[in-house]
């Protein structure tokens, strides 16, 4: 299993990517962007992303 | 089966950073090394331009490290010369302690010591002849010496060398290659004096040596020392690997990194044609190395994962094709692989402490491609495969 990390402004580049290799990752989508953001703003970012991580890893765990 | 997955020979900072990547895979992994583990960095009293350019490190924490890294990975070290490498299914090494057979070898043995390449040479060794100011330079005490070389470490050891002695002639055989600031050094030091276009033609000895004679542009005169540090003539391990590609110092050629034209076979660290010869040039040879060995095995082991690098596309092949989950990994493998944009490694770690902590899991493998604008490396992107059952990727920013 491979959780794929993308802001939302390279959404549609990682669809259309997918899309051309027959994949269908699961998408881990933050808002944009993520370079530039000090510590404070970083670890928001990291707790939402992590609220969409955990459920995402423990049912590909739980079905695997 | 083979007696080891992946034989390593040499256990220098190339050879123990590529076995233990390989053992942290899995795979049964041993190290041969003639010596003591460490290899060149044995002989270092400082590490310069490591962990960054500029900085410096002692040398022997960096050694015992390297050391307790490997064995606790699993790998196992034998202290035998190697005296033959046949590539092939299985590699065979021919050791001083019997044959061994393999999966895949990394050759890791740096390169010889310097010499001049001059009659009456070897016999001065210890008489006068070093290639270590950590371990002589005390013997030089109050003496004059001379030390023949061009790059940064050359003019290291004579920076160390020139605390002891009483004067020290570094001979440049054309022109420096070592950095301004290394120039500014030796310019500024007492007791030193570089000269460049220089060739040692000849050396002179009664039982000791007494002095060697220096051409230059304006002629030949007799320098009378009574030590000569040499750093040129160093040669790579040509005739150790049978029908092996060399370059001119003997080093042996690879065809992209560390892969040579023999997929079971890799080269890492000095030993390697076109090789930085730099601390953490040899460490990041080790690391691509060990994981191409990795990866060549993996048809053995099966993969555990199909990763496709979002950046230039491996194509996943017709059957594999949405079926990303399987082999032999378990959910305790959990990897993070970076693509190298600002703060992306942050956030993907910040991510994987929270699953870290969520899964209890002891610790996650790490990969970053070199640059956020190139491709990932992909050895990089089979050993994921071969060793995560789950990899959390950043692709954007
Ligand atoms: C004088 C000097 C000073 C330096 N200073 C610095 C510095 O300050 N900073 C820096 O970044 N770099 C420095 N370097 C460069 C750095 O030391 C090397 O790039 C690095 O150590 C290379 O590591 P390696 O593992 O490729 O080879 P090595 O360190 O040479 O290790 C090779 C190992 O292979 C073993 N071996 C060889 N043949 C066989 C065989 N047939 N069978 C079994 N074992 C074998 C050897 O015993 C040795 O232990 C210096 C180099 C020199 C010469």
């Amino acid at each position: 299993m491979a959780p794929l990390v993308v802001t939302e402004t390279f959404l549609p580049l990682v669809e259309a990517q997918a899309k051309a290799r027959r994949l269908t990752p699961r998408v881990l989508v933050v808002p944009h962007p993520v370079g530039g953001l000090n510590g404070a703003e970083l670890a928001g970012r990291i707790e939402a992303a992590a609220a969409s991580l955990l459920p995402m890893a423990d049912q590909a765990r739980g079905t695997a | 089966m083979t007696d080891f997955d992946v034989a390593v020979v040499g256990a220098g900072v190339a050879g123990l950073t590529a076995a233990r990547v390989a053992a942290e895979s899995g795979l049964r992994v041993v190290a041969f090394d003639r010596l003591s583990p460490g290899g060149q960095l044995v002989n270092l009293t400082t590490v310069h331009d490591y962990p960054e350019p500029g900085g410096s490190a002692e040398s022997w924490p960096v050694v015992s490290e390297l050391v307790a890294r490997a064995e606790a990975a699993g790998v196992t070290m034998r202290f035998d010369e190697v005296t033959h490498v046949r590539a092939g299914e299985p590699v065979r090494l021919e050791t001083g302690g019997g044959d061994v057979t393999a999966g895949a070898v990394v050759i890791a043995t740096g390169l010889g010591n310097g010499r001049l390449g001059l009659p009456g040479e070897e016999a001065l060794v210890g008489r006068g002849l070093s290639t270590c100011a950590g371990c002589d330079g005390p013997l030089y005490r109050g003496k004059a010496v001379a030390v023949v070389g061009d790059d940064e470490w050359t003019a290291e050891e004579a920076l160390e060398l020139a605390e002891l002695a009483s004067a020290v002639t570094v001979l440049v055989p054309e022109l420096p290659t070592w950095s301004a600031a290394r120039a500014e050094r030796l310019a500024a030091a007492d007791r030193v004096a570089v000269v460049t276009g220089a060739t040692v033609t000849a050396v002179h000895a009664d039982g000791v040596l007494e002095g060697v004679t220096v051409r230059t542009a304006d002629g030949e005169r007799e320098l009378a020392v009574q030590g000569v540090f040499p750093y040129v003539g160093r040669r790579g391990p040509a005739g150790l690997v049978e029908a092996a590609q060399t370059d001119e110092e003997q080093r042996l050629v690879t065809e992209d990194g560390v892969r040579t034209a023999v997929p079971t076979m890799f080269v890492a660290g000095d030993a390697r044609a076109r090789a930085g010869q730099t601390m953490s040039e040899a460490m990041a040879d080790g690391v691509a190395a060990g994981q191409a060995a990795v990866a060549a095995l993996r048809p053995v082991t099966g993969p555990s994962l199909t990763i496709v690098d979002p950046t230039s596309g491996v194509l996943p092949a017709e059957e594999e094709a949405g079926s990303l989950a399987g082999g032999t990994a378990g959910w305790t493998q959990v990897a993070l692989f970076s693509n190298s944009k600002p703060n992306a490694t942050e956030l993907l770690q910040g991510m994987g402490e929270r699953l870290k902590e969520h899964w209890q899991l002891a610790d996650l493998g790490f990969a970053s491609k070199p640059n956020a604008s190139t491709a990932a490396d992909k050895d990089t992107i089979d050993w994921l495969a071969q060793c995560y059952r789950m990899v959390l990727v950043a692709v954007g920013d």
